[in-house]
């Protein structure tokens, strides 16, 4: 028994194989994406900032240790585009590097929330009654805790680590998502199509995976886009507070938080990771907006 | 001169798709106690001609291209917004479709109800008040002074729409313009609204447009009617003349769709086989509130083979959940329901899995009842490959096997259900519903959601599929006119429990119970 | 109404016991004791110190003890300053921090909402785009990006305030209540504007204008509630984003309050000092949540109805 319907191309008859091709949400939400001209935009940017981080030990300018304690704190030059910091490093190579590990943060924990909060939530969703109640029950209690708080807690205690960094932001960020992807599936589970699929007799793995995972992806993917930036924002805001990333490592709240400490003599030192952060968050916002329109059922119909 | 003198009417919207020529060259008058009924389906433009009067079609994307309204003397489309605000809900009111989400959820009936009187009459809230209560008893809430206070959700469908009667009527309108009031109704609550509408028409000589796609239920008030096809006015005339000669095909097609022959007899009698047995079936809900809703209560029942069943019963009467409580997508809370001999209520969901290939259900909503991410040829090749009735080599001619049956043509076999129509989309789900070879199948309110002439055309090709499959049919309808001319047998429900049946003929001729008799007496029909 | 204060009231409680008992338990995971960075302490002094602390206590002494003190709104001393109490550490520090945070709520709701419901009156347009973009500034220029730029050029460029300082100077205290209000007004923006936006399509708000409404009160009394609905919901959380806000926001401007307070006790270890605000911490955003949530029970008459003693 095949369990597997799937476009068959191939086993069209010749004379249906020009019938048209309908537009499918996926292809519309596409078409509509690429008529925003600032998500196309935040989008080539975060391709190239993605780039970038990936070739960093290979394009960046200077070594990411070299000092030049007799050039100090430098103005942007040709030399050095940036400038170079009190002890005379290249801060181009240090945005460089900081980007890698301020966009791993952004990945990893949200990474982190997505799956441990699409999970909770299809089921929370999908098995509804008293197992929904009492995992939104906990959902709740969690959510009322003072999380930037324990996070900091955790920090201080653990010494800054940057795994526990990416699980302490994973566990803040899952609970949104869990509600957001619960919703979802409650909010599709009453839906006759899904009454439809049961009374066909498919098996209950089969709906999940047929009928509501896709349905559920939209908004999946456009919080997704927008918790990437809340993270990276989180990271920068710890390591602002000395509580994130640790020298010698390097990450742009880092950075921005000694550019502020020496911006009255070398304000470049403020501007460009600062630059940097607001850039990629940006990009991450427009392009998140824009998938938010372009996926928004509503905007879907007719 | 009458009191809305409309000219050659046009509003076309502009959109970045091209121009959409929503209202084209529409002209009609109306008088004072007279009454004008605008027919048509969704999508005609019978709407916008009413709301472009009153300056409430969004513009831009719409525009009035050409001509005038005059009332009472003034040019309603050539007023400055100021003078067209002073003159709505004080000289021309409104009653919309839906009184579920027309009233606004959190301001209190008694405030809404004022407003009127506060912004057009300067009136103090003591006098606004004492006018609002005595216009809420008119028309027909007991107990207005305690029920001032309280919000919309406190109320029924039925009383909100009588709070949007008097809320247009409070300023004393010279027109009131009703757009389908009764759509959303039940229809013996339709009744009692229609006759309450007209009652306040005859006691305050109201000029009164009725905007309905349903050509029965203006059939008794309208002094004329206008009948719109997209945009424009295709036939009008008094009441009598537009039904005995209707001059337009669509006139026509509409017509007969309100005036349907009741089923004859079959030539061939059903044979009295059971398929179906259901007896002492109850599935009782709790809400949210911890409140005991028997939703089936008590209900036995009998199909048998190549008949079809008609059920019928209000909003609330427990039909959905009876028919959903047959094919086990709601686990009854008692009773026995047994296909061919083998009791389904205490099969597990594995169990019932092969057993649903025999009974299928076509939904109330196309819109609804599709996966919008899945094309007509996954939606229907889905049933077959998952029962083992095709193979990935004949699973595309089966499917356009299938599409041929419902009236879908193959090339449209890659598009998706936003690309169709509500009436092809119900093609689809039909066609699902056929494609495991069911013996059973039930269908709820599975027209209800189309326009008038596309209902016929569904119900045509259910008809035949029916006969063509050997299938039993159950129908869950509130249309009884529909029910009539479909079925061979009909319940009734109310409250969750079954209060009468017999074959169709009986029960029109003879009904038993005084509800079924009330329910008969509110279908509105034809001359 | 009452019953859905209590009922909350009382939600609150298992609440705040996680968040003592987390506490708790976490800090005495910490590797090593409280004492062991410091430099060799003869035993004889940290066994003094132990018992000062209650340290040489089993661990569930040590964890009932601290409950029944917190009951008493007894937070324990502080072990990095000597003769000083925690409970007297948060309350010098509490009035500025309350001060900015009250400034910057303000600021974020007031000039949020404003800019939200003004942007979605005409969607699409230069008055939608305009808030909107500012708003996406906002979201982008975090406080501790925002405040150093701010600080750099009013402060060091044009020298019109100082660069540090809480009400030594008049005007001292705007550029920290709109640093830390940025985030939030430009969050509250946006969602007012979607809410907006959403009831302004809905069927009651036609049903207004075809009573012949002003167009003022269409939007104010028809609109407004149900608009700013996602907004309460929102303060909540927002409030405890600002607590935290203010760690970054005290420590740029260097004023006295109560989350740089928390942030340099972070950095000394002071155990005592950082479990005592966690939990004041805790307290605060279960009230505000509290009252966010009675607020849009307020404003929402039908969840009003949901918890009303049922009919008999």
């Amino acid at each position: 028994m095949n369990r597997k319907p799937s476009l068959p191309a191939e086993l069209l008859p010749a004379e249906l194989l020009n019938a048209e091709q309908g537009v499918s949400l996926w292809r519309d939400a596409w078409l509509r994406l690429k008529r925003n001209p600032m998500a196309v935009a935040g989008g080539a940017v975060l391709i190239l900032l993605a780039l970038l981080a990936v070739l960093t030990p290979w394009i960046a300018p200077y070594d990411y240790r070299a000092q030049n304690l007799a050039l100090g704190a430098a103005p942007p030059s040709a030399a050095h585009w940036f400038g170079t910091d009190t002890l005379g490093r290249d801060l181009l190579t240090h945005i460089l590097w900081g980007g890698r590990i301020s966009l791993a943060v952004g990945l990893v924990a949200t990474g982190v929330a997505l799956v441990i909060g699409v999970l909770y939530g299809t089921i929370a969703g999908y098995a509804g009654g008293r197992v929904d109640a009492a995992m939104m029950r906990l959902v709740d209690i969690l959510y009322a805790l003072p999380f930037m708080i324990f996070i900091i807690l955790l920090m201080v205690i653990f010494g800054r680590n940057i795994l526990l960094l990416f699980l302490a932001i994973g566990a803040v960020e899952w609970l949104t998502m869990a509600r957001i992807v619960r919703g979802q599936v409650q909010a599709l589970k009453q839906q006759e199509f899904i009454e439809a699929a049961v009374s066909l007799g498919l098996s209950r793995w089969t709906i999940i995976r047929r009928h509501l995972i896709p349905n559920t992806l939209g908004p999946v993917i456009v919080y997704t886009t927008l918790t990437i930036p809340s993270v990276m924002l989180l990271e920068a805001f710890l390591s602002f507070l000395g509580l994130g990333i640790q020298p010698p490592a390097s990450s742009w709240g880092l950075l921005i938080s000694y550019g502020a400490e020496t911006m009255e003599e070398y304000p470049w030192l403020l501007i460009f990771p600062g630059c940097a952060l607001s850039l990629t968050l940006f990009s991450l916002n427009f392009l998140g907006d824009g998938l938010r329109d372009a996926l928004d059922p509503r905007t879907a119909k007719d | 001169m009458a009191l809305l003198d409309v000219a050659n009417l046009s509003v076309w919207f502009h959109t970045r798709n091209g121009v959409t020529k929503a209202v084209n060259d529409v002209s009609f008058s109306v008088d004072a106690g007279e009454t004008l009924a605008i027919v048509g389906e969704s999508g005609s433009g019978k709407s916008v001609c009413c709301y472009s009067l009153l300056g409430l079609v969004p513009m831009p994307p719409g525009r009035v291209e050409q001509g005038s309204a005059q009332f009472d003397g003034r040019d309603l489309l050539h007023l400055p917004p100021r003078a067209l605000r002073a003159l709505r809900g004080n000289q021309i009111a409104t009653i919309f479709q839906d009184p579920m989400t027309c009233l606004n959820p959190y301001l209190t009936l008694g405030e809404q109800l004022m407003e009127p009187l506060l912004y057009h009459r300067n009136a103090t809230r003591k006098e606004a008040r004492a006018q609002a209560l005595a216009l809420l008893d008119e028309v027909g809430i007991v107990e207005a002074a305690r029920r001032f206070d309280a919000y919309p959700h406190e109320f029924s469908g039925g009383m909100r729409q009588r709070v949007m009667i008097a809320m247009a009527l409070i300023a004393e309108p010279k027109l009131l313009i009703a757009d389908e009031p009764t759509t959303a109704l039940d229809v013996t609550i339709q009744a009692q609204i229609l006759r309450l509408i007209a009652e306040l028409q005859a006691r305050r000589n109201l000029a009164v447009i009725l905007v309905s796609h349903d050509l029965a239920v203006v059939a008794d008030i309208a002094d004329n009617i206008l009948v719109m096809k997209d945009g424009a006015v295709v036939e009008s005339g008094a009441p009598q003349t537009l039904f005995a000669r209707p001059q337009h095909p669509y006139t026509q097609r509409l017509l007969a769709a309100s005036r349907r022959s009741p089923k004859s007899t079959p030539a061939t009698k059903p044979q009295r086989e059971t398929l179906i047995e259901v007896s002492a079936l109850c599935t009782w809900f709790r809400t949210s509130d911890q409140r005991l809703v028997k939703a089936v209560d008590d209900v036995s029942l009998e199909l048998y083979r190549n008949e079809i069943l008609g059920v019928v019963g209000e909003s609330g009467s427990g039909k959905s959940t009876l028919g959903r409580s047959l094919l086990q997508l709601v686990r009854p809370t008692s009773g026995s329901v047994r296909l061919r001999g083998q009791e389904l209520t205490t099969l597990g969901a594995r169990a019932l899995r092969p057993l649903r290939r025999q009974m299928q259900m076509i939904f109330q909503d196309p819109y609804a009842s599709l996966n919008p991410r899945m094309s007509v040829f996954d939606a229907l090749a889905e049933p077959l490959l998952y029962h083992g009735l095709a193979t990935r080599k004949t699973v595309t001619a089966q499917v356009l096997a299938l599409m041929d049956d419902v009236g879908l043509a193959h090339n449209s076999i890659r598009k998706y259900p936003h690309e169709f129509s509500g009436g092809q989309r119900q093609r689809i789900a039909i066609g699902r519903a056929i494609a495991t070879k069911p013996q059973v199948v039930i269908a709820d309110e599975p027209v209800s959601a189309l326009d008038v002439t596309i209902q016929a055309q569904i119900l045509d090709l259910i008809l035949e599929l029916v006969a063509r499959h050997n299938l039993s049919l159950v129908f869950i309808s509130h249309d009884l006119s529909i029910v009539r001319y479909l079925c061979d047998r009909v319940l009734v429900l109310h409250h969750g429990k079954l209060i009468e049946s017999g074959t169709t003929e009986q029960l029109w001729k003879h009904p038993r119970e005084a509800y079924t008799r009330e329910l008969l007496a509110a279908v509105p029909r034809l001359a | 109404m009452l019953r859905f204060i209590l009922y909350r009231l009382l939600q609150a409680i298992p609440v705040l016991l996680v968040v003592v008992t987390a506490t708790f338990f976490l800090v005495r995971l910490a590797p090593g004791g409280p004492f062991s960075a410091e430099k060799a302490v003869p035993p004889e002094v940290l066994r003094a110190l132990e018992a000062r602390y209650h340290l040489d206590q089993p661990l569930s002494a040590q964890y009932l003890g601290y409950l029944g003190d917190l009951l008493h709104g007894d937070f324990g001393p502080s072990f990095r300053y000597p003769g000083r109490s925690v409970d007297e550490m948060i309350f010098s520090g509490l009035p500025t921090t309350a001060e900015l945070g009250l400034y910057a709520l303000l600021i974020a709701l007031v000039l949020g909402t404003t800019a939200g419901v003004i942007a979605a009156l005409r969607p699409n347009t230069a008055q939608d785009y305009l808030p909107m973009s500012a708003a996406m500034i906002g979201v982008c220029l975090p406080s501790f990006l925002l405040g150093p730029l701010l600080l750099l050029v009013f402060g060091v460029w044009l020298e019109w305030v100082p660069v540090s300082g809480w009400g030594n100077v008049p005007g001292d205290k705007i550029l920290p209540a709109l640093t830390l209000a940025s985030g939030y007004t430009a969050y509250v923006a946006r969602l007012s504007r979607g809410g907006m936006l959403e009831v302004m399509s809905q069927d009651y708000i036609r049903t207004a204008r075809a009573k012949g409404l002003p167009e003022w009160v269409v939007v104010i009394k028809h609109g407004l509630r149900g608009g700013l609905i996602p907004v309460v919901a929102f303060a909540g959380p927002a409030f405890a984003g600002l607590l935290s806000g203010s760690f970054v926001v005290e420590t740029i401007f260097q004023i006295p309050g109560l989350g740089r307070f928390y942030v340099q006790a972070a950095f000394n270890r002071d155990y005592t000092m950082i479990m005592g605000t966690t939990v004041f911490f805790a307290v605060l955003i279960v009230a505000f949540n509290l009252l966010a949530d009675i607020a849009a029970v307020w404003l929402n008459p039908r969840l009003r109805h949901q918890y009303r003693k049922p009919a008999a």
